[in-house]
């Protein structure tokens, strides 16, 4: 071939590019929605539940051909940057899906740190951010009116983990806390030590440890040595595990203990093994709870439906991820709101949202004037025989909490 | 003195690079400049330290992470105002890298980086245990501080153009400058230097003391960019060593070394990360382990001709 | 008392623990002045190999040791004899930024094959330990800590006592009188360079018993074997016993005592106070350039 036809050639390839991708643009209208989420990193690993919890209602929506406005779907297209677990990354981010993509609706990744740094980028450009998966209290103080949270504040999520002890016989007097030193488990940390003064439970021992600690042995040697009844830990997953291959090696059992995040990520179970067993997680969500909306349907087709997809059971960000991607889809077809969404069409969806009350799988979702979803229970589940059993409150209860713990050496 | 031409082409790009906010670019688009020149500030802040002195700083985060913290008290619980804020930032930066530059910067080598290494971590584990054993509520521990909202990209770009022009041009003085010959003697024989009556000690100390004004300037910045800090953040092992990639890749102890370096990586990233969010870091690794080997100097130390940019890197010796 | 000896005891085993993963450090740099920033990255190695030989073929960790030791030893060799030997005579820096860029490549591959999932090797007897008049002894750290005195041990006899050691030890010394005595200088580096690979992957197999572990776990890693070995002593290979030993028993003693928190900022502080005190390690048997 010449020059004269190789450009040629090129020419049209172009100009059927142009046409094709214009084509796309014309033929079928999207909502385009964008999220900074950490794939990579310290969170690397959580980031990626909420990533498939996402893709998992995006597939839902656009299985029904989209979401439905005035009579017309447009389907949803999602696009994720990995945040790289930093803070500063997601505000990058977050900034770049709003001026340079011009996605049509945010929605928040994993972690509080990143979301908070998100969030300010958020509030700047008037984008409502939904996140499932970043709790702490902080996050509220700003009085911010573009963030919304479907998971309830940090410090009350661990409430059911330490309420439970009125149903336990007999009842566990004393406990000790401990939690690693980022935002998220210091938190927690403190939502027990609020709980268990309600509860009447006199707390021995509280102390926040490094996140980096190699070794827990020596810390958890000193536990031990006071004796408490239960031990509360505000944990990510990582700690939860670390903290149950200490206990066994250093051979403390208390009569419970329990952890304010990791017993519900698979990895846990699939990795302790019989370790994990009588280890009691705070949750939000359930799939027993009788709770459903249209497109999820009940929650435990949504449970079941998850493990179809991915194999494993979703956990409960994962849950709370989905039912926030969903509020803002309602929002969506109560407004009557096409693409491309305008500036003016986000502040009414933030309007909206604030004043919805939604019934989902995922429980009640009500933001309120603050952001922080108000009607959430407080489920503490527990490990029985390889499995995640609720076990807190009664109503959902699937089983009596076992209790107290069997010792490491009579297993 | 620089070349008519060079000179010319630093004022365009300058101007350039002024009027850009007015270029009608996205938002993001200033920001990504904006986090390039900051980028720059930083390796070019660690260039001044180690690339002249050939001493390796693994804790130069230290003095970034004070910087944000200070700033960030004084703008949250004194409601100074930002410009202050940063100096005051500088200040103590400097202030704190004297009494830990005396020591330190006697020792050799790896011992000095891990020295400095263990100031930044220490640093970082002080600020998230200080309240709960002192019992006060100041530096928030693990919760971290808010900052009050700041104003638009554009004053951030120019507040960060700012600081990679002043910090370039310090590495230009210092590289012309008397005490540039001490650092490089340093570099090259300290022994010797010392016995010609160059006050080695001091020299270095001076260096580390400006290198830690301009992070800790920078670290004010970025902290009221980024409108939250916790000590997770801004303590952050990793921000050390992409100034050192950063200095490293563009050239060691040359004046323009981390303007290429900041610019290369951030760039590159900006290009593959979305698309490849795993395999991007892979090729960044290999991407410098290419470069080591074949531009041993950095990109700038080998491209420029011997004499105009000299590295302080040399090359690599015959192999046995 | 008895929380004493206990702490004491953790101490000295987490020690252990530290020293088994530090020799190898101890040993490149001590022979080449390379500060290997993938250093981590051969401790996730050893361990992943181990949890997948385990979780694949149910085969004990403890048994999958020679191998992990063959496996690191061929992968350490290849790497010295094709990459890090074309820089080991530029100045150290270029090493440090060549093998941060092979941290990048193993740990970010690593990452990409085998997602961020946190794992742990969770075998019938793990966490299982002795009881000795309320004093508890978990099986896996003592046996590593048997192993790290074998390793050092081992690492000691093999620089003393054989033929290649007096190589390695005339290279580390005085690199030109070592090639006029006959010795294949770019070989010595890379066997070297192999033995620190094989005895840190051997630490992590045994780790992946008692940590968790993940892709991205070498960097911290690194840097207490850093840690350690300085404050030991920079290429002085029983240094690694020592330093892994104090660093184990303060931190275990401030986090018992004190808190856990402020171990690991004493962590540091004793590290600079070390430095500019003895900066040839504790024993004053390292190397100070």
């Amino acid at each position: 071939m010449g020059l004269k036809g190789r450009v040629c050639s090129r020419t049209i390839l172009l100009c059927l590019l142009i046409a094709w991708t214009h084509g796309i643009a014309l033929g079928e209208q999207k909502f385009r929605i964008g999220y900074a989420d950490p794939l990579t990193g310290t969170f690397g690993r959580d980031g990626n539940l909420v990533k498939d919890a996402y893709n998992f209602w995006a597939e839902l929506v656009n299985a029904k051909g989209g979401i439905e406005v005035k009579g017309k779907k447009y389907p949803v297209e999602l696009t994720v940057i990995d945040d790289k677990s930093t803070a500063a990354e997601n505000a990058r981010f977050t900034e770049k899906l709003i001026t340079e993509d011009k996605v049509d609706l945010i929605l928040g990744g994993f972690g509080s740190d990143s979301v908070f740094a998100g969030s300010a980028v958020a509030e700047k450009y008037k984008y409502p951010l939904v996140s499932g998966a970043a709790s702490s209290d902080k996050l509220f103080a700003r009085g911010f009116k573009y963030y919304f949270s479907t998971l309830g504040k940090a410090t009350e999520e661990v409430r059911g983990c330490v309420d439970i002890v009125q149903i336990l016989s007999p009842k566990p007097k004393t406990g000790a806390i401990i939690g690693s030193d980022i935002l998220f488990t210091s938190l927690a940390a403190e939502g027990y030590r609020k709980y268990a003064a309600q509860n009447g439970i006199e707390i021995l021992h509280f102390e926040l440890f490094p996140i980096t600690l190699q070794d827990y042995n020596s810390m958890l040697v000193k536990v031990k040595q006071k004796n408490p009844d239960v031990l509360f830990v505000g944990s990510h997953l990582m700690v939860a595990m670390k903290t149950i291959k200490g206990m066994k090696e250093i051979d403390f059992t208390p009569k419970m203990v329990t952890f304010s995040y990791g017993p519900t990520v698979p990895d846990f179970i699939k990795s302790l093994g019989k370790d994990a067993e009588y280890v009691v997680g705070a949750s939000e969500w359930a799939p027993n709870l009788p709770y459903r909306d249209p497109l999820f349907g009940t929650a435990r087709q949504f449970n079941e439906n998850y493990f179809k997809k991915y194999g494993r059971n979703p956990d409960y960000v994962e849950a709370a991820s989905a039912a926030g991607a969903y509020a803002i889809q309602v929002a969506i077809e109560k407004l009557g709101i096409t693409p491309p969404v305008k500036e003016e069409d986000r502040v009414r969806i933030m309007e909206e949202l604030h004043r919805q009350s939604l019934t989902t799988f995922y429980g009640v979702v009500k933001f309120g004037a603050g952001g922080a979803n108000e009607a959430h229970p407080p489920v503490a589940v527990q490990v029985q025989n390889g499995k995640l059993v609720n076990v807190y409150p009664k109503e959902v209860a699937e089983a009596a909490p076992w209790y107290p713990m069997k010792p490491w050496k009579k297993r | 003195m620089l070349k008519k031409s060079s000179l010319l082409i630093l004022i365009l790009i300058t101007t350039g690079l002024l009027i850009v906010p007015f270029g009608g670019f996205s938002e993001y688009f200033l920001r990504l400049l904006a986090v390039i020149f900051l980028w720059i500030g930083k390796a070019g802040c660690w260039n001044i330290i180690c690339g002249y002195t050939g001493y390796i700083d693994f804790g130069a985060v230290g003095y970034y992470g004070i910087g944000s913290y200070v700033t960030a008290l004084l703008m949250s619980k004194g409601n100074a105002p930002f410009l202050i804020s940063i100096l005051v930032s500088g200040l103590v930066s400097a202030l704190i890298a004297l009494p830990i530059g005396l020591p330190t910067l006697r020792l050799k080598g790896a011992y000095f980086g891990i020295a400095t290494l263990a100031f930044a971590e220490a640093m970082k584990q002080i600020i998230l245990e200080f309240d709960k054993t002192a019992g006060v509520n100041f530096f928030e521990g693990p919760h971290g501080i808010t900052l009050p909202i700041g104003p638009k990209n554009e004053f951030f770009y120019y507040v960060g153009f700012g600081i990679m022009v002043v910090v370039i041009g310090i590495a230009y003085w210092i590289k012309r400058s008397k005490f540039g010959y001490a650092l490089r003697a340093i570099r090259e024989a300290e022994q010797a230097a010392e016995l010609s009556g160059v006050d080695t000690l001091r020299s270095k100390v001076k260096a580390y003391m400006i290198s830690a004004f301009f992070l800790g300037m920078i670290g004010g910045i970025e902290a009221y960019w980024l409108t939250y800090i916790t000590p997770h953040m801004v303590f952050d092992v990793l921000i050390t060593i992409q100034m050192v990639v950063m200095s490293l890749l563009g050239g060691m102890g040359t004046v323009f070394g981390p303007v290429v370096g900041a610019s290369f990586l951030t760039i590159l990233y900006e290009l593959l990360h979305r698309d490849f969010p795993y395999t991007y870091t892979i090729i960044v690794g290999f991407i410098i382990v290419v470069v080591v080997l074949l531009m041993p100097k950095g990109i700038v130390g080998t491209l420029t001709p011997a004499g105009h940019e000299p590295s302080m890197v040399q090359g690599r010796q015959r192999e046995p | 008392m008895l929380l004493f000896l206990q702490s004491l005891i953790n101490g000295i085993l987490l020690g252990g623990i530290y020293a088994s993963y530090s020799a190898g450090f101890s040993l490149i740099f001590g022979v080449m002045g390379v500060i290997n920033i993938f250093h981590g990255e051969m401790v996730m190695l050893g361990a992943f190999l181990t949890y997948w030989i385990f979780t694949l073929f149910h085969i004990d960790p403890f048994l999958t040791v020679p191998l992990s030791f063959f496996s690191l030893f061929i992968f350490g060799y290849l790497v010295q004899r094709f990459v890090i030997n074309r820089v080991v005579e530029a100045p150290p820096m270029n090493s440090y930024i060549l093998t941060f860029g092979i941290h990048l490549i193993v740990a970010y591959t690593a990452l990409w094959i085998w997602t961020a999932d946190f794992r742990t090797v969770t075998t019938s007897y793990s966490g299982m330990n002795a009881n000795m008049g309320g004093i508890v002894i978990p099986y896996a750290r003592l046996a590593t800590f048997v192993l790290a005195l074998i390793v050092v041990a081992g690492v000691y006899f093999l620089l003393y006592r054989t033929e290649i050691g007096r190589a390695i030890q005339a290279t580390a010394q005085d690199k030109e009188i070592a090639r006029l005595m006959g010795v294949n200088i770019r070989q010595i580096y890379a066997i070297t360079f192999g033995v620190g690979a094989a005895i840190t992957g051997i630490a992590g197999s045994l780790i992946s018993t008692y940590f968790i572990i993940f892709p991205q776990m070498g960097l911290s890693y690194t840097i207490i074997a850093f840690c350690v070995v300085v404050l030991g002593g920079m290429g002085y290979i029983p240094g690694a016993l020592y330093g892994g030993l104090i660093l184990g028993v303060v931190q275990s003693l401030t986090a018992t005592y004190l808190n856990a928190g402020l171990s690991g900022a004493l962590t540091f502080i004793l590290l600079f106070i070390m430095l500019v005190l003895r900066p040839a390690g504790i024993l004053g048997k390292g190397i100070v350039e």
